[in-house]
């Protein structure tokens, strides 16, 4: 799905832009410029058509550029397209980053509770009697994706660390391709436990209590680096890739990016180092030495 | 059930209630098979209704299923029926389980009742016979739907769902409910109407049957022209036609009455002249006995003959005038009935029996006095005696005996006659006949004992009728007398 056709207040910024820096002339080849290609996978609060409105209109206006919000089903989709240089730049996982280094680089890294970490929770039915991972032996568990960290890669890892892979450990695993639908699987009983991501469980339980409600956690992860915005690290120092880093970094100081902050229950983006995610690259690592 | 109605429609009921007790059976009866055909062909039209929404719900479904059951995904499969809550919610579903060929649950929208890889209950995997999808427990109030999952002409799967259809029952008993009052209603409705109506309509024949019921305790009384100007014209002709009858017995009455009162003089005619003779017969003797006097008087012996004859002869005068004037004096006052009234009616008798040429079989020897009223059983019997006498042959014998029954005045009058024609048994027989004389066959004689019989509350029988001759019976009880005598 592509949201942002060319708005007239992005328009007239660019317009503005171009009269400023005198490049008059070329105005009509300007125009027809590629709108900037931004990939979000399947995070919080997708289908919200608000945020993903005034994200778009936000970012478009910041960075004088028309941006099209790019959505797929699923982590691997919106990484192909990261890497085919499809996308500018895309809204990914710590996993799909990690598995990707050598190609990827952040741009950015959302802060929540001011920082750029999150957890990965283990959750199971409020009524159900089970302390930790080894109660959930022999369970229909619910992974999110399969390039998720915080919903798959983390309770993989786990279990590898214990010399078992997931189809070993658990009755069946399904992936639901959302957090949101883990905690719907789990809390109906479809699932007798899910793995899902702490940002989201938290920010649930907020807005929709009856559902987070007939779910609990049993165990949080240790902090992680949180879904970042990469871009191909060939464009990390192209102008529009370095507005949008800037537009991102700067949200937090503009009334319309709060505005989208606020939708998304975080308190700004920063620049972090790829380092920050080198406890997932463990993850994987120590994932990918079990063979899984 | 069916005996006592038909009991009731045979019955003493009136018609003003058993007509519109038949209409209310025939409104309940119309009303039962409407209802009947309104309930069959609403659930027929709610069968069809619920399975189009049903075959809608499960072919949706179907489409939607279809790529996820192929790929058994859990999820996608979970998602479609939790999202379809929402869809169909005028289907109103309870569950819905996919399982695969192998009857494993995929998913259910319910997970809880049915868990992914369990296994799918036998009595939901089996489906239906003859190719139905969806069949009724109108108990529970659910209907169960079985749908094949085919994918390039292989069967992967199969849906099974349970909407809850009490919204239709209990639409369905609402109609029905509705249905039962309404008619209940209507029926109770109509029901008084004809009540109201056929008594309106009946009311002339209840006062028709009023009249009739007092002409048979033997008074008239003719309908008044105010409530026959009321009634319709059929019920004036009848009313009038009624008073027409009235009128005309009342004619035949009077005339009745005027015959008996000149039977009576003629009888009295009879009588004086019966009495002349019997006067007459010892006259001559007498007037020898005068005549001996006259000329042996002196001789004792003679003397004393006379005079024993002119003593006898004009006893008998003398019994004969008092008893005539027992019976025929105007003073009407109750007088206890005496052994010598019976006597009284030998001599009254004497001269019809005498005339005819029969003998009289008296016995009265076990009569005593009785407070019976002496001149009402007196007319009475002698008007039996002298009907006995008419009927018998010459040379024939007629009987008479009294006595007392329990205190009950018991007489039987004997004739050497035929028989009793059996109209005249019947009319001797019959209670109140009394108010109107049989025919001109049976004479004014019977009718009067009729009267005298309705009057004192006696009753006549005929103890024998047959060829040898008749034997009729009266019997009165003094108690009953004795309260007529006090009213």
């Amino acid at each position: 799905m592509t949201f942002g056709e060319p708005s007239r207040r992005s328009l007239l910024a660019l317009s503005g832009a171009y009269i400023s820096s005198g490049f008059l002339s070329v105005l009509p080849a300007q125009t027809q410029q590629r709108p900037f290609q931004f990939g979000l996978t399947p995070v919080f609060l997708t289908n919200d058509v608000e945020l993903l409105t005034k994200l778009s209109a936000y970012l478009s206006r910041a960075i004088s550029l028309d941006v099209q919000l790019v959505q797929r089903r699923t982590y691997e989709e919106i990484t192909s397209l990261l890497l085919s240089g499809q996308l500018d730049a895309a809204w990914i996982c710590g996993f799909p980053l990690a598995q990707y280094l050598q190609k990827l680089t952040v741009v950015a890294v959302p802060l929540w509770r001011n920082k750029p970490l999150y957890q990965s929770y283990l959750i199971v039915p409020t009524e159900r009697n089970a302390a930790n991972i080894d109660d959930l032996r022999g369970d229909i568990h619910a992974f999110s994706d399969p390039n998720s960290n915080s919903g798959y890669l983390v309770t993989t890892a786990l279990l590898a660390e214990r010399k078992l892979r997931p189809d070993q450990f658990f009755k069946k695993i399904i992936f639901t391709y959302g957090h949101r639908n883990v905690v719907r699987a789990v809390a109906s009983g479809l699932a007798q436990s899910g793995s899902v991501d702490g940002y989201v469980w938290d920010v649930m339980s907020e807005l929709e209590p009856e559902l987070t409600s007939r779910t609990k956690i049993i165990r949080k992860s240790e902090e992680l680096g949180f879904p970042p915005v990469a871009c191909l690290r060939s464009q990390i120092s192209s102008d529009t890739v370095k507005r949008i880093q800037a537009a991102l970094v700067g949200m937090r100081d503009d009334p319309e990016g709060k505005d989208v902050l606020k939708l998304l229950r975080l308190d700004g983006f920063a620049e972090e180092p790829d380092s920050l995610f080198d406890t997932i690259v463990a993850k994987m690592q120590l994932v990918k030495g079990l063979g899984t | 059930m069916s005996s006592r109605l038909a009991n009731i429609f045979r019955g003493s009921w009136p018609l003003s209630f058993k007509v519109p007790l038949f209409v209310a059976i025939l409104m309940l009866i119309v009303s039962a098979a409407i209802s009947d055909r309104v309930l069959s062909r609403l659930g027929r039209t709610q069968e069809l209704q619920l399975q189009q929404l049903a075959s809608t719900y499960l072919d949706g479904l179907s489409s939607s299923l279809l790529p996820s059951v192929v790929r058994d995904d859990v999820w996608e499969v979970f998602d479609t029926l939790d999202q379809s809550k929402t869809q169909y919610q005028g289907v109103n579903v309870r569950w819905t389980v996919v399982a695969d060929r192998d009857d494993n649950v995929i998913a259910g929208s319910n997970p809880v009742q049915f868990p992914s890889q369990s296994k799918l209950p036998q009595k939901y995997s089996s489906g239906f016979p003859s190719g139905q999808f969806m069949s009724i427990d109108k108990v529970v109030g659910t209907a169960l739907l079985h749908r094949p999952l085919t994918y390039q002409g292989k069967e992967i799967g199969q849906i099974v769902a349970e909407i809850d259809i009490s919204g239709l029952l209990a639409e369905r008993s609402n109609v029905f409910w509705t249905l039962v009052g309404t008619n209940t209603l209507l029926t109770l409705l109509l029901g008084l109407v004809g009540f109201v109506v056929v008594r309106r309509m009946l009311k002339p024949v209840a006062i028709l049957a009023e009249h009739f019921e007092v002409v048979s305790q033997g008074s008239m009384t003719a309908i008044e022209s105010e409530t026959i100007s009321k009634q319709s014209l059929e019920f004036r002709k009848l009313f009038n036609r009624f008073n027409e009858l009235i009128l005309a017995i009342e004619e035949r009455e009077t005339l009745a009455t005027q015959l008996a009162e000149e039977e009576k003089v003629a009888s009295l005619g009879r009588l004086a002249s019966g009495m002349a003779h019997e006067i007459n017969n010892p006259l001559g003797g007498m007037f020898n006995a005068l005549d001996a006097l006259k000329n042996h008087g002196t001789n004792l012996d003679v003397r004393s003959r006379s005079i024993r004859l002119l003593d006898s002869g004009l006893r008998g005068i003398r019994d004969l005038v008092r008893s005539t004037l027992t019976s025929y004096r105007t003073d009407r006052s109750h007088r206890n009935l005496t052994p010598n009234d019976l006597d009284d009616l030998r001599l009254l008798i004497k001269p019809e029996a005498r005339e005819r040429g029969l003998e009289l079989d008296w016995n009265v020897d076990q009569f005593e006095a009785t407070s019976i009223g002496a001149v009402p059983v007196r007319d009475a019997v002698l008007n039996l005696l002298i009907n006995a006498c008419r009927a018998s042959a010459r040379g024939g014998e007629v009987g008479f005996s009294a006595r007392l029954e329990d205190e009950m005045f018991v007489a039987d009058i004997s004739d050497s006659g035929t028989g009793l024609p059996a109209n005249i048994r019947e009319y001797i027989e019959r209670k109140g006949a009394g108010s109107a004389p049989l025919d001109n066959r049976s004479g004014l004689g019977l009718w009067i004992v009729k009267r005298l019989c309705d009057e004192m509350n006696g009753a006549l029988s005929v103890v024998r009728s047959a060829e040898s001759g008749t034997i009729i019976r009266l019997r009165v009880s003094p108690k009953v007398m004795e309260k007529r005598d006090a009213a």
